[in-house]
Parts: C-alpha cells; sequence; structure tokens
C-alpha cells in the first residue's frame, strides 16, 4: 500500500470519526468501518461519501453480504448501535423498529404480547431487520402471511446525498404517497440506508403441528400438494425437500388448541391413501441448512408453484446422473432454495440449464451464495427483464453518483 | 382565437388560458384508435369531465378508447410527442378525482380492454385486462371455489385498472390485505410509449420490486394494460354478526377487544346512528335502530369460526349490546352487506349534499377522535355521519351539509380536510384507500414533509421525467423534474488512481 493511499482513508476515517465519534470509526487495511448513533448521523456519512466519491456499503451483522455482487467500498457504514425496537403499540398491531436491531430481539420483545411480525428468515439470532429488508429475505411464512412487501407499512430512509426521507406510516391502511418502502425492500442497499421500519404485526402462532408426507421421487408429491393447496386448509407453512433419493412434504398448521384434531382429519382427507407421520419443529430448519452447508453454491429459484415438484424432480434425477449433490427445500409458494455441489463448469451450465427451462413462465434463478471460484463466470442475478433501463433510471435519480453499493444488484446497478 | 393555436404543441398553448388539442394531434390519435375509438364531441365528452368526486370539472381535448397495449403505445406516444397530459380512465368511479383529466388533455378511457385473457387455478392467478370489472374476476373463478379477495364497495362497477391506480381495499382487507397484496405482475406503457413488465407470477423476479411501487401510484407513472391478479381459495365457512351499541365509541371498544384477543376477522365495520338511518332508507337491510352498529364477519375452517363466533358474542354481549344477530343464510348476510356497501350513496336520502371522506387513525385512537370529529361538526352545526373499516381504522367521515345554503359548501369542505389534519395528529394518514387525486393533495402536503415528497418525486421522474401521465395530482404542487443527472463523474482523487483502494 502506498503512502499516499493511507493518508486518503486516513482522511476518510478521521472525517468519520468526527462524525461518529472515534470509539465507533475504525480503519481497516482497505475500508474504514464506521457505526453511527442515529439517522442523522447516517446522513451526515452519506453526505461526506457522495461528496468525495466513496461507495459505501451498509451492514448489519453481515449474515448475507456475501448475496450479489461483490462490491469494494471505502466506507462499511455499520447499522449495529441505531438498534431499538421504538414502539409497539401492540393494541394496534405494529411496531416501529430501527434497522440495526437483530431480528430475533425484536420478536422475543413482541412476543411478550403475544405478537409477531409474520416473517421467518435466516438466521434469526444474527441478522439485523435492515439487513432481512434489504434482501427481501423470508422463509414458509409467506404462504401464510406474504411477504415483506405486505409487511412493511411505513419507512424511513437516507439517501445518497445525506437527504432524510419517510414514506408510509404507522397505520396498516394507508395509500398516501408513493410507497418508497416496496421500492427499498429487496433493493440491497442499492437506493438508500434504511435506518428504521415500521411492521404491520400478526398474532404469535401459539400452537402448531407439523406433518410429513414421505416419498421416493418429488414428482410423487405432486398431486397431494395440488390438492392441499387447492383445498380449504390454510396451513401456515408447506415445504417440499428434496434430495438425491428421497423427498418429503412438509405441512405446519397453527389453529386453536381444540380445532387441531380436525384440521388433522380435514388433511388426512386430502392426502387420502398417502401415509401422513407427525414430524419435528426442526424440519423448517431445512432451508436454512442448506445455507450452512459449506462451499456450495445456494441458489434462490423462484417458479409457478404448480411446476415446484416437477422441477424438483427433474434436479434430483439430474443429480442421479451427473457427479452433482443437489439439496432442495421448496416452499408451496413457488420459492425454492437449492444448493448445489459440483464441479464449477457443471455449477454454471445447470443453473443456465433452470434459466432457460423457467424462462417461459416467468421464473428467475440467482444465485445467492456463490464460492469465489465461481464468480466472474457467472451472471448470479440473470434478470432479463424489460424494466432494467427503468431501474437504472430509478437508481440514477437516487443515486446520481453511484455511491451505494455500486455493481452489487441486477444489471450492475 | 383557439383557432390560431392548433399548431402550437401543447404545452406552449396551455400557457394561456385557452388549451385545445391541436387538430393534427386529434387526426394522429384517430389514426391510432380508429375513428369509433376517438370522442371529440363536446356533448359525449362531458362524460369524462369528472369522475366520483363531482366537484371537480375539466374539460378534455379528446377521449380515446383503445382495444388493446398496441393502440395505447400509439396513444401514449403521441401524447409524449406533442407533451399532451394524459389521464387513463375505468369507470370513473375514483372518489378523490384520479380519474379528473387536465384540461385539453387526454382520457385513455380502457373500457374495451376488458378481457379475462387467462384464468390458472394450479397457480391460483388470473390475468386480465384493465377494463375487467372487480366483481368479474370473482365471478370467472368461483367455479373453482376460488374469488378475487379485494373488494370495493363499487366492486359491481369499477375496474381492475382503476383499482390498481389507487390501490384499491374494501372491508375484507384487514385480513386479506389490499390490490397491491394481490397483483403479482403489471403490463405497463410508460409515459415514453415504452411497454414494460413489471413483477412476474412468480414471486420476487429479480430487480427493483416496481409492480409494488406503481400499484397506488393513481395514474401517475404510466398506463396498466395487462394485471397479474392473485386469487384465494374461498373459506369453508363465513359468518355474520350484527351488534348493536349506544354510541360508535362503545362499538369501537368491542373492535379492540375483538383484536386483543388475538382474532383477526375478515372485517370489522361500524356504522353511527345516521349511516344506519340512510342505509335503512335507500335499501332496507333491517339494521336495528342504535348509536354504533359493529358488524363483525369471520371465515375460515368451520369449527374455528364456530368457537371465535362465541368469543365475540361474549364481547360484545360485555360491551353491553342491546342486540346481537347473526345473518342466518346468504341472502341475510347479503343484505347486511348490500345496506353497508350502499352507505355512501344512501346518505343523498338525508341530506341534499355530501362529502366522503376517507382518512385512517391506529385503531386505539378511534373513540378519541370520533370524540372531536363530533365536538368539531356541532362547532360549525354540521352533521357528520360516520361508516368505517373499523378493523384497520378507516374512517369514512360522511360531512352533511345544503349546497343551497350559501357559504355552507365551504364550511363542510374545510371541516372535511380539517378532519384529515385530525387524523394526521393521531398518526394515521389521509387517505386508506380513495387516494389523493386531485382532492387532498394539500392534506399529502400536511403528512409529509418536504424531503420525503421531493424523494417521491425522483420516482416520478424516474418513470415520467415530462410529467406528463396524470399530471397535478397527488403532490401538494406541480414539480417540475430537475434536469437528468448527468453520467457518474470520477471523483478527482478517483480519476488520479489514488483512490482505487475505495
Amino acid at each position: 500500500m502506498s503512502a499516499t493511499v493511507s493518508i486518503s482513508l486516513q482522511e476518510c476515517w478521521s472525517h468519520l470519526a468526527s462524525i461518529a465519534g472515534q470509539e465507533h470509526t475504525h480503519l481497516a487495511s482497505e475500508a474504514v468501518a464506521v457505526a453511527p448513533a442515529d439517522t442523522q448521523q447516517v446522513s451526515e456519512v452519506l453526505r461526506f461519501a457522495d461528496a468525495n466519491g466513496v461507495a459505501v456499503t451498509p451492514t448489519g451483522s453481515g449474515t448475507k453480504l456475501g448475496w450479489g455482487n461483490q462490491v469494494e467500498a471505502g466506507i462499511r457504514l455499520d447499522l449495529k448501535r441505531i438498534n431499538v425496537l421504538r414502539e409497539h403499540p401492540w393494541q394496534d398491531m405494529t411496531c416501529t423498529v430501527e434497522a440495526g436491531c437483530n431480528w430475533a430481539t425484536m420478536q422475543a420483545e413482541l412476543a411478550s404480547h403475544g405478537q409477531m411480525v409474520a416473517l421467518d428468515p435466516l438466521w434469526p439470532e444474527k441478522a439485523t431487520v435492515g439487513g432481512v429488508v434489504a434482501t427481501n429475505d423470508g422463509g414458509p411464512f409467506r404462504l401464510r402471511y406474504g411477504g415483506l412487501r405486505d409487511l412493511i407499512i411505513g419507512m424511513t430512509i437516507v439517501l445518497s446525498d445525506g437527504t432524510i426521507a419517510k414514506s408510509g406510516g404507522k397505520v396498516v391502511k394507508n395509500v398516501a404517497g408513493y410507497d418508497l418502502h416496496k421500492l427499498m425492500t429487496g433493493a440491497f442497499g442499492t437506493l438508500g440506508v434504511i435506518t428504521q421500519v415500521n411492521f404491520r404485526l400478526h398474532p404469535a402462532e401459539a400452537n402448531t403441528r407439523t406433518w410429513t408426507l414421505v416419498a421416493r421421487d418429488a414428482a410423487d408429491l405432486a398431486e397431494p400438494l395440488r390438492a392441499l393447496l387447492d383445498s380449504q386448509i390454510t396451513p401456515s407453512s408447506v415445504q417440499l425437500r428434496a434430495q438425491k433419493l428421497e423427498c418429503a412434504l412438509d405441512v405446519r398448521i397453527a389453529a386453536l388448541p381444540e380445532c387441531m384434531d380436525q384440521h388433522e382429519t380435514s388433511l388426512r382427507k386430502v392426502f387420502g391413501q398417502i401415509e401422513l407421520q407427525d414430524a419435528d419443529e426442526k424440519v423448517w430448519r431445512a432451508r436454512q441448512e442448506l445455507f450452512d452447508a459449506e462451499g456450495g453454491v445456494v441458489l434462490k429459484v423462484s417458479l409457478l408453484p404448480a411446476e415446484a415438484c416437477l422441477i424438483s424432480a427433474e434436479l434430483q434425477q439430474l443429480a442421479g446422473r451427473d457427479d452433482l449433490e443437489i439439496n432442495i427445500v421448496a416452499q408451496a409458494t413457488g420459492l425454492m432454495t437449492v444448493s448445489l455441489r459440483s464441479a464449477p463448469e457443471a455449477a454454471i451450465t445447470l443453473i443456465e440449464h433452470l434459466r432457460w427451462r423457467l424462462r417461459s413462465s416467468g421464473g428467475s434463478v440467482v444465485a445467492l451464495q456463490v464460492p469465489q471460484l465461481l464468480r466472474g463466470g457467472l451472471d448470479v442475478w440473470g434478470c432479463d427483464s424489460n424494466a432494467l433501463p427503468l431501474m437504472r433510471e430509478i437508481k440514477r435519480r437516487f443515486d446520481p453518483n453511484h455511491i451505494l453499493n455500486p455493481g452489487r444488484f441486477v444489471g450492475n446497478i | 382565437m383557439c383557432s390560431k393555436m392548433w399548431r402550437h404543441r401543447w404545452h406552449e398553448s396551455s400557457k394561456l388560458s385557452c388549451r385545445v388539442l391541436p387538430l393534427v394531434t386529434i387526426d394522429e390519435l384517430r389514426a391510432a384508435v380508429g375513428a369509433d375509438g376517438l370522442i371529440t364531441g363536446a356533448s359525449q365528452l362531458q362524460t369524462y369531465e369528472c369522475d366520483g368526486l363531482t366537484n371537480f370539472r375539466a374539460m378534455p381535448g379528446a377521449v380515446v378508447l383503445p382495444k388493446n397495449a398496441g393502440e395505447v403505445q400509439a396513444v401514449v406516444r403521441i401524447c409524449a410527442q406533442n407533451r399532451v397530459p394524459f389521464v387513463s380512465r375505468g369507470a370513473g368511479t375514483g372518489l378523490s378525482g384520479g380519474a379528473l383529466p387536465a384540461a385539453g388533455g387526454v382520457v385513455i378511457s380502457l373500457a374495451r380492454m376488458n378481457r379475462i385473457l387467462e384464468v390458472d387455478i394450479a397457480n391460483k392467478y388470473v390475468v386480465v385486462e384493465p377494463g375487467v370489472i372487480n366483481s368479474h374476476v370473482t365471478q370467472r373463478v368461483a367455479p373453482h371455489g376460488y374469488f378475487y379477495a379485494p373488494d370495493p364497495s363499487s366492486q359491481s362497477v369499477c375496474t381492475i385498472g382503476g383499482n390498481v391506480a389507487e390501490n384499491s381495499g374494501g372491508a375484507h382487507c384487514l385480513k386479506y390485505g389490499f390490490t397491491v397484496t394481490h397483483t403479482l405482475a403489471l403490463e405497463v406503457v410508460l409515459p415514453s410509449g415504452e411497454l414494460v413488465q413489471l413483477g412476474s407470477p412468480t414471486l420476487d423476479a429479480p430487480g427493483y420490486d416496481l409492480a409494488g411501487v406503481f400499484v397506488g401510484s393513481e395514474g401517475t407513472l404510466g398506463v396498466a394494460t395487462k394485471v397479474t391478479l392473485r386469487i384465494v381459495k374461498r373459506p369453508e365457512d363465513v359468518q355474520t354478526l350484527l351488534a348493536a351499541f349506544d354510541s360508535p365509541q362503545a362499538a369501537g371498544q368491542t373492535v379492540s377487544d375483538i383484536i386483543a384477543a388475538q382474532m383477526l376477522p375478515s372485517a370489522l365495520e361500524i356504522m353511527d346512528a345516521l349511516a344506519i338511518e340512510a342505509a335503512e332508507a335507500a335499501v332496507h337491510a333491517h339494521y336495528p335502530m342504535c348509536g354504533g352498529l359493529l358488524l363483525v364477519e369471520l371465515d375460515g375452517s368451520a369449527s374455528e369460526v364456530e368457537k371465535l363466533m362465541r368469543d365475540v358474542r361474549a364481547i360484545c354481549t360485555k360491551n353491553r349490546a342491546s342486540e346481537i344477530r347473526v345473518a342466518q343464510t346468504d341472502e341475510e348476510r347479503a343484505l347486511v352487506w348490500k345496506g353497508r356497501k350502499a352507505a355512501f350513496a344512501a346518505m343523498g336520502r338525508i341530506s341534499p349534499n355530501y362529502i366522503v371522506q376517507d382518512g385512517v387513525i391506529p385503531r386505539t385512537a378511534l373513540p378519541r377522535v370520533l370524540s372531536e370529529i363530533d365536538r368539531m361538526a356541532s362547532a360549525v352545526s354540521l352533521r357528520v355521519a360516520n361508516v368505517f373499516h373499523a378493523g384497520d381504522g378507516n374512517l369514512h367521515p360522511l360531512v352533511l351539509y345544503d349546497r343551497a345554503i350559501e357559504g355552507q359548501e365551504e364550511i363542510a369542505l374545510d371541516l372535511s380536510y380539517r378532519i384529515l389534519h385530525l387524523c394526521v395528529d393521531n398518526g394515521g394518514s389521509v387517505t386508506g384507500e380513495h387516494g389523493v387525486g386531485k382532492e387532498k393533495q394539500e392534506a399529502l402536503g400536511y403528512m409529509f414533509s418536504e424531503p420525503d415528497l421531493e424523494t417521491m418525486q425522483l420516482v416520478r421522474c424516474a418513470f415520467d421525467p415530462e410529467n406528463i401521465s396524470n399530471p397535478d395530482k397527488v403532490f401538494p404542487r406541480p414539480r417540475l423534474c430537475a434536469e437528468k443527472p448527468g453520467p457518474y463523474t470520477p471523483h478527482p482523487l478517483e480519476a488520479a488512481g489514488i483512490a482505487e483502494i475505495f
């Protein structure tokens, strides 16, 4: 490293330290990590970065920093100090929480009134609210409760020029102004830094049961899954787990204790001859386990719900033929997590095949977790939307100097 | 004088008070949609001079009735080239002036684009054109046991395109969500005339959630030409209960208690005495006459609905309901809802004129806000009827007045805006489902700060830099888009290779 470089970093450090305090500003070899105390300080940090053309990566606990294209930012904007559950007017079933708040901590506080944000993201013990929202993460709860776009009712964001803006509000029903919070959700921090989120809440699932159907081939589960989704049963979660030679369909129902038996009877009626086994709640960790295995590629595949079993079966067959290890957890919403272990070329071929296969029905394949070896050879986003020019224009309006996570998102936005 | 103006482009002529569409532009529009798809006669144009909010009127220069997305594109391109403002229009039932045309501008009526293009039961979605009537979606999928959840009171006439523009709700959104919850994808003609797909029938298409932003943008970001909607399986059982209370406050307390008991009814509606009187006069729904009528609808599995209905009854009794009734048949339920959905129009029975407002407050503020509305109304000697989606705190105060009495309309309007401010002061919003449109622009400025509005404007400018798609709506004052920001200029340090480490 040349002297000029360290001076430049040094200057960056000393300015940021004057905003957030020295004890919250750290000089690393290639970037300055700064942890501002509040939204106002986030605004000052961004204004400085924007004026000096320094790229910024906002982070929570960093669990999903590997998702998307890699960014070499000069400033790592750490939201960990902005972490308070500000309000929980439980009778209104809403809450206002800061972006750096740990997900599980927030849920534990909401649970004291029997409520929850009805979303089950990865690594809840580590993940922060801001990170979950920026990456639009969520698990099997989505079937019953919808995704983040249905649960977020308001937001505070800071733009690259330091503007602090709010959208939505603290009431569930609200059509005033544009829903900027929908634009920010899943934008990977490329349009603004989220500092506070307002959620609508649901009653926590006090009483649940999980059942499992087992089959050898995912295709055999297509009809039971179709019948279940076409029935009047409203499960809180449904997932398909598929490996090379076995697969399972898990169903979780949340209901009043006195009604649970009746739900079981209805389930058995829907599934007919196929045997229904009681299962442990642990099966719902299956999605996360795919990420926890080291070294593999992890894909987020989105397809039509009716295709889930068929595509899973095709992947199972591929796994049988080639030297591929494939594990699948598909939610009944059509969102599927696939982990792959194979030679790099085989992984890229498979991803391209899947994208081609799903194109006609509007599906998509995003490579979330990618080994270093594969980076460069793989388009992780696979976005072929004809709205990409519009997305670029939005980015340009929000972040004209391209300092917020530059290049991380679709089309190198 | 006007005849001399026709050569000029619209925005030039608009600087004068005389706004007319140049004849060449009208010829171009005719070529785009055919003679049978163009309306320019003054008497026919009059139909389009307002929507459901009739106190704002403006005469459009032309109305076009395209038959497909290609024709919409052609029309929008003509508008873009000539910088003529346009507004898309469904059934014109909006209550905030969203479909009010710009004087001399173009109205794009989607009435002829009314086909249901695809029904996919296995994947629970339908693809419709924007002119399809809301209730026709449910009619189409009902034989399969499904329904389309958003149910604005005007659902038998209003269109999906209008619902998308306004992010319409309805009585059942407490449980089922709004139009945006049920919109998977959109095909949109941008204000430049380009055609884009936003979202996908599959979830989480890579990229920004532009479908989420477009829904509820009140026609300011383009014209939706195709909409992919989620459909929902009909629940096994539905039960509807009516409970009579002394006051809307007591009914409101019951709502809070129901929610506190961890229930999520599909609807929780309250009507006050004036609203009941009007609804009775209009549709004879056989409502009990009382100070506050609560309607509770529960749906789900039969055993669960039965158990929860018992709990709801107990809560109503605890809060001193004078009468509790459960609709015994589908016909009875339909009649209960007919009275509720007719409540706005029924005001005509008890007052010569009325203003429908649409504010939202946190549910717990209900008793306080209702008392304050009472006080404010008495202070100006006007009556305010209250009909509301109590479950989500969405108030519809109906300010009753008589236009024939000089000055009363102004007093009524002023009161209705002050009620919106009251909602904001109590942590709420100026609109829950009717939209901002032309009516509530100033109120939006009361709710949001200037930086909030400027940030929203960035979205507007990315979609519609020329400001021709339903201009002068939603935002409190006309805003121009700043010159497009230039391409990224590297910082001198970066250019010198010094700051590459960043």
